[in-house]
């Protein structure tokens, strides 16, 4: 696998989904054998990742919330981040 | 205030068809009469949950053997626990499947005992290789996710790649390669599934192959046996810092073997809440933290990551259940260890080929060179 294309939409995959506590303001993913911690914008693209979003949307979004970034950048980390959990096998895509 | 454990484990029962000869599990067992009423459990999840637990895993033994197993995943469930369940498959049906993930069952984790019934059968005392397989393919077709569990050993390790082809072809998202860990049963049979240094470098050389030629479609995790290592394992996150184990009676552990140890008295969840326990009971309390560490431990950068490594192993090797984790090599207790290494490679040391094992149960169990798990009475 690689990282994801405009047109792939992310999704969490079998067996991992997002535990939001505390009013809104802990969010954890939870897998078989572990859970992450999310802040920031990690927290935010797994909140878009819903199967139904393109990650060009997804990208779109996250380039919106931080402008600041430059989109180039906003997109590199976004792709590597979803790369990294898809070898986990936390997101499909 | 301890923050909570991330995890609870429940040991459902100890009753089991198999009978592994590495299982974990205690050599004494309590009876089915003593275990916790559905009740009983259902409390103790809702306890896990309002603690802000994150996973349960659901273990024994066999847990599929309560009969009220889709009740208590519901219970879970319900408090908001991530539910695991760890199984042998005997006793899963299609149908019962479906009630588990109706229930909110998250994850399945599904162990073989080799890639052929031949070979599986000697090492689980029991002729289940062939349901397994079936059972591997039901879960397949459902969406949940899917863990197939391999435990690794001297009488194994040297087919593992066709162990992981057989694995592969059942399509898990996830296989986890588990060297046994010796402790209960595996422990009084070590000298037969502790590898040579030789089969274990092997080991390490294919499970790094197949992670990278399975990247992205099924995950390899890998447990390595800790006799071989530099430095302990950090084991359970260190004592009482992360996780609760309760067995079949109820009473809470800090780990699977912590009733090796003398002199410590476990609570029960009949008589406490869990999170008193947690925050309160001698047994968690007796290795938390750093002040019960002897030296080298004591002035160690290390003890910060391996907590001074494993108490039951310190005490089942040692006699000492404070001294250092003697797979250590910084360990006083390291030449126990090292011992036990040079007689599992010496040429003629240990059982390398018990007599053919192709059709033997637990009931001729007097002239196998190792002993099989029984269950309690």
């Amino acid at each position: 696998m690689a990282q994801p294309i405009d047109a792939s939409r992310p999704r969490l995959a079998r067996g991992c989904r997002l535990r939001i506590t505390n009013n809104d303001n802990d969010a954890v993913v939870l897998f078989p054998e572990g859970a992450l911690r999310l802040e920031g914008p990690g927290r935010q693209i797994l909140e878009h990742c819903d199967g139904q979003r393109t990650f060009q949307e997804i990208v779109g979004t996250l380039q919106a919330l931080y402008i600041g970034a430059g989109h180039a950048q906003v997109r590199e980390d976004t792709a590597s981040f979803l790369d990294q959990l898809q070898q986990q096998r936390i997101v499909d895509y | 205030m301890m923050t909570a454990p991330l995890a609870l484990i429940a040991e459902l029962t100890y009753r089991c068809p198999l009978h592994c000869i590495y299982c974990s599990n205690p050599l004494q067992m309590s009876g089915s009469k003593s275990e916790l009423s559905t009740g009983d459990w259902l409390q103790v999840f809702k306890q896990a949950g309002e603690m802000g637990l994150l996973h349960l895993h659901l273990t024994g033994g066999e847990p599929l053997g309560r009969l009220d197993l889709t009740e208590l995943i519901a219970g879970a469930h319900s408090a908001g626990l991530y539910t695991n369940l760890i199984t042998s498959g005997v006793g899963l049906s299609e149908c019962r499947l479906k009630t588990l993930i109706q229930a909110g069952l998250d994850h399945i984790q599904l162990s073989f005992q080799d890639s052929t019934d031949r070979r599986a059968r000697p090492i689980a005392g029991a002729p289940v290789h062939e349901h397994k397989v079936k059972v591997a393919r039901i879960i397949r077709s459902h969406d949940i996710a899917f863990t197939i569990n391999l435990v690794v050993h001297r009488q194994n390790l040297d087919h593992l790649e066709e162990m992981i082809a057989f694995v592969e072809e059942l399509a898990p998202d996830r296989m986890e390669i588990a060297h046994a860990q010796y402790y209960g049963w595996a422990l009084s049979n070590r000298s037969a599934l502790l590898p040579s240094k030789e089969q274990l470098d092997n080991s390490l050389a294919t499970i790094g192959a197949a992670r990278q030629r399975l990247q992205g479609r099924i995950r390899i995790d890998s447990v390595i046996p800790d006799y071989y290592a530099r430095f302990p394992k950090a084991c359970m996150g260190g004592w009482a810092r992360s996780l609760v184990l309760i067995d079949p009676s109820g009473n809470a552990l800090p780990c699977h073997a912590a009733g090796v140890i003398p002199g410590l008295q476990f609570d029960n969840v009949r008589d406490h809440s869990l999170d008193w326990i947690w925050q309160e009971s001698p047994a968690f309390q007796k290795f938390r933290g750093e002040t019960w560490m002897p030296d080298p431990c004591r002035g160690c950068e290390r003890r910060t990551q391996d907590f001074g490594g494993c108490r039951c192993q310190a005490f089942l090797l040692t006699g000492n259940a404070a001294a250092t984790d003697p797979v250590c090599s910084l360990a006083p207790g390291r030449k126990v260890v090292d011992a036990i290494l040079l007689r599992q490679n010496a040429p003629d040391g240990a059982l390398t080929n018990p007599a053919d094992t192709s059709l033997r149960t637990p009931e001729q169990r007097t002239n196998d060179p190792w002993s099989y798990r029984v269950n309690p009475e």
